[in-house]
């Protein structure tokens, strides 16, 4: 078993607590940004924070967005002081209300529905995590998201087989936007070493504080 | 910047890195244009710095760079853009001016902030990165699984589609047919006499007659049709939006199309025909296996009656 995991399975109620509290805050200053950019308000959920088993990733993913709903996905990565890669579920019903809220008349054209998944996910994947970053005085750089999957069952989004760590720090966060259908989820997943970084971290936030 | 870095070292990379790499400050002037971007664009530096960026280049897509660029201000955070959804942004020609297989430049764009000390965002630095040889790849790879798909689906002797792809289809259409209460039938054909053809014309001529078959039952449905080879000498053909009176005209002109002429195959001129069974969706059948079912008691029937004829499945049976 690896180190990361005792850790976190170690993680105790204080680290557990400040954690929440500061994606929170990282939540309501990408809730700020994203309601500038948008011109629209954006409600953001209280985070959940939950360690994953790589084997039960579907489950997981299904308890969080619902089962057997049909979504598109895109993933970004992240890196630099906290690695990991960022992972936005947009249910069916976003894409109209995303062109709209964009300038675009229609959601017609694949890739004018691609480029808008990429463009909000790396806008709240980008918001969320600087939030989070500034709280632990952490610099975090990110990379081209690209998209995961359009249309498939939220259960199929990610292959247990196809993935090589054992376990990932999960933070979600759904988000809605006020007066429209729009729902979606914000996955950080962090990578099995980042743990040690992210506990550290809070141990030293919380000896700030 | 560390003192040990030589001065005059930074901007010499960044003029001759192999990505196109400009700046804006907030108003849009140009204020960085390194040497990949005067290369490709055929405008060197001294000619587009301080110049509004849309006003150099009204070709730019700028409600779009306008929104990319205020993304990275307002929330000092990097914005992206892939080839894949917007294939460039600077309509430059591409480094495959022998191989080709494209027109311009594919670009991924990436759109970073500059703050200044008190993290004020002062200009947006634009990095243009040429990806041509990735995309050319990723639609030679598309292409290739496009035909392997394809070419699953086929019948290798004859070219129509194979059971498999048919039973897909017929699943496919017997669900919407059903759903939306349209009519759908199904022809069944079996080549009269296939195995005497075999044994007096030897396997080669049998497939010949099979190619023939299939190629003359093709040309008599349209595009909407499926055609394929269901069996050894059987084909079946599933005509959506096509109702028994209908495909009894579509089953005649198949029929007579194949008896019309021999199949030649070297020196031998070999009469060939065919039985047709027909079937028509009704709300009865539960599944598209009833419908393949009730065709064949049709051909059955056509069979016995004599070969070279098409039978309709009468409602009931």
């Amino acid at each position: 078993m690896s180190i990361s995991f005792r850790t976190v399975s170690h993680l105790n109620e204080d680290q557990r607590d400040a954690l929440a509290e500061i994606v929170n805050i990282g939540m309501g200053q990408a809730g700020a940004a994203l309601a500038q950019v948008l011109g629209e308000f954006v409600i953001l959920s209280v985070p959940r924070i939950r360690l994953v088993d790589s084997q039960a990733v579907p489950e997981t993913l299904a308890e969080l967005v619902g089962a057997e709903t049909t979504v598109s996905a895109i993933r970004q990565p992240f890196h630099n002081h906290l690695h990991g890669e960022a992972i936005v579920v947009y249910d069916e019903h976003g894409c109209r209300d995303l062109a709209d809220i964009m300038g675009h008349d229609e959601c017609t054209d694949e890739r004018v529905e691609q480029e808008l998944l990429l463009d909000i996910g790396n806008i709240l994947a980008g918001a969320s995590l600087k939030g989070v970053g500034e709280q632990l005085q952490a610099e975090i750089t990110f990379s081209p998201p690209s998209i995961l999957a359009t249309h498939v069952p939220v259960e199929r989004l990610l292959d247990p087989e196809a993935l090589d760590w054992s376990y990932s720090l999960l933070i979600e966060v759904n988000f809605t936007l006020e007066a429209r259908r729009f729902k979606g989820h914000l996955l950080i997943m962090l990578s099995e070493d980042s743990i040690d970084t992210l506990v550290r971290d809070i141990d030293a936030f919380l000896e700030s504080l | 910047m560390p003192s040990s870095v030589p001065e005059g070292l930074l901007e010499f990379i960044v003029d001759r890195i192999n990505v196109g790499i400009l700046a804006v400050d907030r108003a849009y002037r140009i204020i960085l244009w390194n040497e990949f971007m005067a290369s490709y664009s055929e405008r060197p530096a001294r000619e587009v710095l301080g110049r509004d960026l849309f006003e150099a280049f009204p070709e730019l897509p700028r409600k779009w760079m306008e929104r990319k660029i205020t993304g990275a201000v307002v929330l000092k955070n990097f914005s992206f853009a892939s080839w894949k959804q917007r294939p460039y942004l600077f309509r430059f020609n591409h480094n495959r001016p022998i191989t080709g297989g494209i027109d311009h430049m594919r670009q991924d764009i990436t759109f970073m902030p500059v703050m200044d000390g008190q993290g004020e965002v002062t200009h947006v630095c634009i990095y243009i990165y040429d990806v041509t040889d990735t995309a050319v790849y990723q639609t030679m790879l598309q292409d290739a699984l496009r035909r392997l798909a394809e070419s699953n689906n086929r019948d290798g002797l004859t070219g129509v589609y194979n059971r498999r792809y048919l039973e897909e289809s017929l699943e496919y259409e017997f669900t919407r047919a059903r759903r939306y209460g349209h009519p759908l039938s199904v022809l069944l054909l079996d080549l009269d006499h296939f195995k005497r053809i075999n044994d007096t014309h030897g396997h080669l001529a049998g497939d010949e007659v099979l190619r023939q078959a299939a190629q003359r039952i093709t040309s008599a449905v349209r595009n909407v049709d499926v055609v394929g080879r269901y069996g050894g000498e059987e084909f079946l053909v599933l005509l959506p939006e096509t109702d028994s009176e209908g495909a009894q005209v579509v089953a005649e002109r198949i029929r007579s199309l194949i008896a019309a002429q021999p199949v030649v195959y070297g020196d031998t001129a070999i009469d060939i025909s065919t039985s047709v069974g027909l079937a028509t969706l009704d709300e009865r059948m539960a599944a598209y296996t009833d419908l393949v079912e009730r065709a064949d008691g049709a051909l059955y029937r056509a069979k016995d009656g004599g070969r070279n004829q098409v039978v309709v499945q009468v409602a009931g049976e």
